[in-house]
């Protein structure tokens, strides 16, 4: 190896440890105090990840205890999976269906049909706020947890990206399970899901973050915290001038925590999906 | 009953396959576009009230006057746009000229609307312009310099992209909750230590709604309450440092996630290209302007799509990191319109700025595709 070469590579991954050490810093910065006292978070304090005073003297795992059980985190993050988890059965069987239809069938009117679907992709969430309130409310939702799954058992972004690869499905396998006296239903179900692990994998992860993650909506639909998820549980616990810095810290962990335990198990799927589709709800 | 042909079975299927998914998109998704509109001619406070025509738009322009001359303004522009590209001399000469009288028709139009019309709705949209402005080009400039140094292969590049793209995974209420403590006023905050450690003065930060530039030079607003010059004055003191704060935070959350999807974009470039220009003597610098940066034009096109409206969408974070003490200085449109849906409870007036909002996307869409068709090199 020349010297210039070295010089480059020392360079390259100088730079890029900065870049990730900058990515994670406010990530190591919640864990350092989520775990902190309420008095450490003024009187031991640097901003060195390095220097000990970043640190809290003994780990305060009471916290999370206190977040999860007296702030309600504990009720809210199983408010969230439930609503992640209906929305994501949901939305997977009505694009996998719609994404075959649109792939795979012909029927009269499918293109301007298909079209008209992808207009739903330029409007903005602030149109659609006011009008789907009030839609939600003629039909009795407010505070129930339809109003906060069904709105999004469908997406025209996962419907696009599913019938993006459902056309590159081989035709003849479907024509042979045809022969063989198969339904359409039948093909779905055995054939086009069971091959497409990786676009499925892809569409769940975006739902199921989109879901963890809204805000606005929840915040206009559900007034009572019968079902209120885990997002709208911390927005109030940091807007409000309650709560200390350890406090929300531990619950914003709490939201954190599961969106990036499947990150860390599904990361080269997830990475390469964010990059080669640019991945954004 | 005659059994159905196998053409029409099938299209039955389909329609049977489409309908869930058709059904809850128009419903929840294209629907309330027109219901809005509808909503929108209404004095419709959580009840609809009596049917005002177009009031609410006369509310938020201050007149019609001011609302024609903002059209003007931008159709004159948009004309001097499209007479200025690849036309004669004299084509030119024209397109300045409509600049000129666009441009200043909405200066006009603006400042008045400033003082008769929603003030409150013209500082949300100068917030946004800010964001757009503060956000979009830092991001596409240093994910592009972090792409070039993941391109090819080497020890650890798939951590640094999973590393890298963390930012833009974690839940944006839960990471704006980690910057809102950041960039606390309190003297403890690490924002403050930072600036301690160089010696400087403890900030307020997000609760700063004085502008950067009066910060750093004292720079005041001038002209008669009203004036032309008093509003665009308060345009030229720049961003608060408040949304100074807000912008940072979007550099965090973007900055690797442009990255990898522009290492993305120089993956698909092929090396022959480069080793051609290499025998033929091109530096670097070269190859980067000649090769890179024209070959990458499709994604840096629709990075910048994608930001730009983002601006125009971005709720989470910016209800996390606002403080109410600023007064508005960090809201875009989308969340000054949703204060004056959900807190004001004026639906009909937020479904008459959605609307001005919707024009506004779809016109920024409509003009980048135009840019785009003529500066985006596809091969």
């Amino acid at each position: 190896m020349t010297k210039a070469d070295r010089t480059k590579r020392i360079t390259r991954y100088a730079v890029l440890a900065l870049g990730a050490f900058v990515a994670l810093l406010p990530l190591v910065y919640l864990a350092a105090n989520s775990l902190k006292t309420a008095p450490e978070t003024v009187t031991r304090i640097s901003p060195n990840p390095f220097a000990p005073e970043f640190w809290p003297e003994s780990p305060q795992w009471s916290n999370f205890v206190s977040v999860w059980e007296g702030d309600q985190f504990g009720a809210y993050f199983l408010h969230s999976l439930i609503i992640g988890g209906l929305t994501l059965a949901g939305v997977l069987t009505t694009s996998v269906l719609a994404a075959y239809a649109f792939a795979k069938l012909r029927f009269p009117g499918k293109e301007g049909l298909f079209s008209l679907l992808l207009v739903s992709l330029m409007v903005p969430e602030t149109v659609t706020l006011i009008p789907d309130f009030l839609v939600v409310k003629a039909l009795g939702w407010v505070d129930q947890l339809a109003a906060v799954t069904v709105p999004f058992m469908a997406g025209a972004f996962s419907l696009f990206l599913l019938r993006q690869f459902f056309r590159q499905l081989p035709q003849d396998l479907m024509d042979m399970a045809q022969i063989d006296g198969c339904s359409h239903l039948g093909i779905v179900v055995r054939i086009v899901v069971p091959l497409s692990a990786a676009p499925l994998s892809t569409v769940a992860f975006l739902d199921l973050t989109s879901s963890w993650n809204a805000l606005q909506w929840p915040l206009v639909v559900l007034q009572s915290p019968d079902w209120r998820p885990l997002s709208v549980g911390l927005a109030r616990l940091v807007s409000g001038s309650g709560a200390d810095l350890p406090l929300r810290m531990a619950g914003a962990a709490i939201a954190i925590v599961p969106i990036l335990v499947v990150f860390l198990i599904a990361q080269k799927q997830i990475t390469e999906s964010i990059a080669s589709y640019g991945l954004k709800t | 009953m005659k059994p159905l042909r196998a053409a029409q079975r099938e299209a039955l299927t389909a329609y049977s396959f489409v309908l869930p998914a058709f059904v809850i998109i128009l419903v929840f998704g294209l629907f309330p576009v027109g219901f809005s509109l509808v909503i929108s001619l209404f004095n419709w406070r959580i009840k609809s009230g009596t049917f005002i025509g177009l009031d609410n738009y006369l509310e938020l322009f201050g007149s019609l006057e001011n609302a024609f001359g903002i059209l003007a303004g931008v159709g004159l522009l948009a004309g001097a746009a499209w007479a200025g590209k690849g036309k004669p001399l004299a084509w030119k000469i024209a397109g300045l000229a409509l600049a000129l009288a666009g441009g200043s028709a909405l200066a006009e139009s603006l400042a008045s609307m400033a003082a008769a019309g929603d003030a409150d709705f013209l500082r949300s949209l100068q917030v946004t312009v800010w964001f757009s402005l503060g956000t979009v080009p830092i991001q596409l400039a240093l994910g592009l310099g972090l792409a070039l140094l993941l391109r090819g292969k080497f020890r650890g590049r798939q951590a640094f992209r999973a590393v890298f793209v963390v930012p833009f995974v974690v839940p944006a209420v839960a990471s704006a909750a980690v910057f809102e403590r950041l960039f606390s006023l309190r003297p403890e905050s690490f924002a403050n230590q930072v600036v301690h450690a160089w010696g400087g003065p403890t900030l307020a930060w997000l609760r700063e709604p004085k502008s950067l530039f009066s910060l750093l030079w004292n720079a005041t607003s001038g002209g008669a309450p009203g004036s032309l010059e008093a509003y665009w004055s308060t345009w030229a003191l720049g961003p608060s440092l408040a949304l100074v704060c807000v912008v940072i935070y979007n550099w965090w959350v973007y900055v690797g996630y442009y990255a990898l999807i522009f290492a993305n974009g120089l993956g698909s470039i092929p090396p022959q290209v480069y080793e051609a220009a290499r025998l033929d003597g091109a530096g670097p610098l070269t190859m980067l302007r000649r090769i890179t940066l024209p070959l990458l034009s499709p994604v840096t096109y629709f990075l910048t799509l994608l930001g730009v409206i983002g601006t125009f969408k971005a709720f989470n974070s910016l209800y996390v990191l606002r403080d109410p003490v600023t007064g508005g200085a960090t809201d875009p449109l989308s969340v000054f319109i949703f204060f004056v849906f959900f807190h004001q409870s004026r639906f009909g007036y937020a479904a008459a700025l959605s609307m001005v909002l919707l024009a506004l996307v779809l016109g920024l869409t409509w003009a980048q595709r135009k840019f785009g068709e003529r500066h985006v090199f596809y091969d």
